[in-house]
């Protein structure tokens, strides 16, 4: 694949239509040579762009992209959850995979929960893919590339990445780098700690979700990690958050929100993270695309006669 | 959703013909006002207001607090609103015990931190509200909902008649509101929306909380009020009929049916294969 089928496809993508099945196949492989090389913990130059979830909602990126600029222009970080939720996951993801393997020094994406079989089989990626090619073959070329997704990133060596958040089973960064990744989210475990787990006021140490899965973490447990790794802060999605980022215990850990009137209906605004060179940060706030440039027009719900 | 017909929404010989007013949210027919809004979720400080009111740090993730439907009658002053505050007060007054998620079995024989907390508060923001109900008097405009009304709900034997409802009549009036929203972190989906429809023979509205709580367990709670317009003379009745259903999967699955999640995503197709774990028809009579 040359560079000027990319290119091609990067266009074509960027109008939302996605590609041939053949052409996923084939991108999909290149990508998996790039990805397989890269850290558990990928390191990051700044200039960076961080963002946070996106789930399927291709026209509010490219908001994020008129705000944050052109990739490879602006040096992006991805923080995972691509996919499931909105209408346009194959386009969403498949566009970020293209910048990668046509750009792959400017532009890094990590795994998100929704990077996994179980999950988008529950919440729109699977059942979209069947829809949009009649089979599920691309959904699975798709899975396959999310295990070999980075868990996370580590910019400047000063601020550290991560779509959930951290883990009781991890103390050190080199504890992450010793993870084989290469395999579905498991249900527990320190890998899935990193992509599940939340931040949370009620605790100062570590707290387990009401669910009886899932931990969350104070802010004793996000202070001593963030000495014993001599990182300034951490940046993290996975969590709405109506004003588009959340700081929380003292500037200690961040929450960047990329999906902008989130399912549609929410009525948030989203942002992205941009750090300059000397780490200098600066939040661009956005809204959702207009109903016009969508291609949809904006209607009432049709009423029908529920009982 | 996106597949779903544009509707221009009713016609000027409809409005007409059924002797019904369009106004601002809604529409005013037969002494009634039917109204309903759709704001966003709560903001950082209306999420510490509501936090405040309720006594709880948890709330879920997407509060549509200021979306309401609201019916009201005009010569009585009777209003029936249907909010998120209320319903997570009713949420936070049932304090159900929280659902273990398939993965707690296994997480039991985790190394988990000695020192961890284990929180228990219900997650799924499990409600029994059935809607709120108020008498605003003429003099006393400030009367709020947060106050018993003297409104009596009698149990009957009358059903709603759905064969009527059933009927395709013109609608005056339709929308669709999403009080609260959770996705339980990406373990199911929690839910509660209230729906509306106003026909010349009537008003219809079914507010309902959903809950699924992947590979451990559905809760469908349903309330349905129903008006027949009637004759000018008679005193307007609602009558209004709670059903709550419940299974969990591994019931589900020994009655044959199948146990991915992904199988039950439409509330609608689930109701009837849930059994019903309680029951009951109301009447309200508006006083004159």
């Amino acid at each position: 694949m040359g560079t000027s089928d990319l290119d091609r496809q990067i266009e074509q993508l960027k109008r939302c239509e996605p590609l041939a099945e053949a052409e996923v196949k084939a991108l999909c492989l290149k990508a998996m040579e790039i990805l397989v090389e890269e850290s558990n913990v990928q390191r990051v130059d700044a200039p960076v762009t961080i963002c946070g979830d996106i789930h399927g909602q291709f026209y509010d990126m490219k908001e994020l992209f008129k705000v944050g600029g052109d990739c490879p222009k602006t040096n992006y970080l991805f923080l995972g959850d691509f996919v499931d939720r909105g209408f346009y996951s194959v386009e969403t993801f498949l566009l970020l995979l293209a910048l990668k393997v046509r750009y792959p020094d400017r532009i890094t994406l990590i795994r998100g929960n929704h990077e996994s079989r179980q999950i988008t089989q529950v919440y729109g990626f699977y059942d979209e893919c069947l829809r949009k090619y009649g089979s599920v073959n691309v959904w699975r070329y798709c899975t396959e590339i999310f295990d070999y997704l980075s868990l996370s990133a580590l910019i400047e060596n000063k601020i550290f990445s991560v779509h959930g958040g951290l883990s009781p089973a991890i103390t050190t960064l080199d504890q992450i780098r010793v993870i084989d990744r290469k395999q579905e989210v498991p249900h527990d475990g320190a890998m899935c700690d990193l992509l599940w787990s939340d931040p949370e006021d009620a605790v100062d140490g570590w707290g387990l979700s009401p669910r009886g899965a899932g931990f969350l973490f104070g802010g004793n447990v996000v202070s001593s990690f963030n000495h014993s790794n001599n990182i300034d802060y951490i940046c993290r999605a996975h969590q709405l958050v109506m004003e588009g980022f959340k700081w929380m215990f003292n500037n200690k850990i961040v929450t960047v929100w990329s999906a902008p009137n989130y399912c549609y209906r929410c009525g948030n605004v989203a942002a992205i993270l941009e750090l300059d060179e000397n780490l200098n940060k600066q939040f661009r706030v956005f809204e959702a695309a207009p109903h016009e440039s969508r291609g949809v027009p904006a209607k009432r719900p049709a009423p029908d006669y529920f009982l | 959703m996106a597949a779903a017909a544009a509707w221009d929404g009713p016609t000027a010989g409809e409005l007409k013909a059924a002797g019904a007013e369009a106004i601002p949210g809604g529409v005013r027919v037969k002494g009634w006002v039917i109204q309903s809004h759709k704001g966003p979720i709560l903001n950082s400080a209306s999420v510490s207001l509501f936090e405040d009111k309720l006594q709880t740090t948890h709330l879920p993730e997407m509060v549509f607090g200021e979306s309401f439907v609201s019916i009201q009658n005009a010569q009585t002053g009777v209003k029936l609103h249907f909010n998120a505050l209320d319903a997570l007060k009713a949420w936070k007054q049932e304090a159900l015990p929280p659902v273990q998620v398939p993965a707690a079995a296994k997480w039991k024989f985790r190394s988990n931190p000695a020192d961890q907390v284990v929180l228990d508060y219900d997650y799924t923001f499990t409600t029994p509200y059935c809607g709120s109900d108020v008498v605003l008097n003429q003099d006393a405009t400030q009367t709020t909902l947060d106050e018993c009304s003297n409104l009596c709900w009698e149990d009957t034997d009358d059903r709603i008649d759905l064969v009527a409802l059933s009927a395709k009549e013109p609608i005056l009036f339709y929308d669709e509101v999403i009080l609260y929203e959770d996705e339980l972190a990406d373990s199911g989906i929690s839910f509660l929306t209230a729906r509306v429809r106003v026909m010349p023979t009537g008003w219809f509205l079914l507010l309902r909380f959903w809950l699924r709580v992947d590979g451990a367990l559905m809760r469908l709670r349903d309330t349905r009020l129903h008006c027949s317009f009637g004759s000018k003379e008679a005193k307007p009745v609602v009558l209004r009929e709670l059903c709550w259903r419940e299974a969990t999967f591994a019931a589900m699955s020994a009655e044959g049916y199948p146990s991915e999640s992904a199988a039950y995503a439409d509330p609608n197709l689930v109701a009837r294969k849930l059994p019903v774990v309680m029951e009951r028809t109301q009447k309200l009579k508006i006083p004159s």
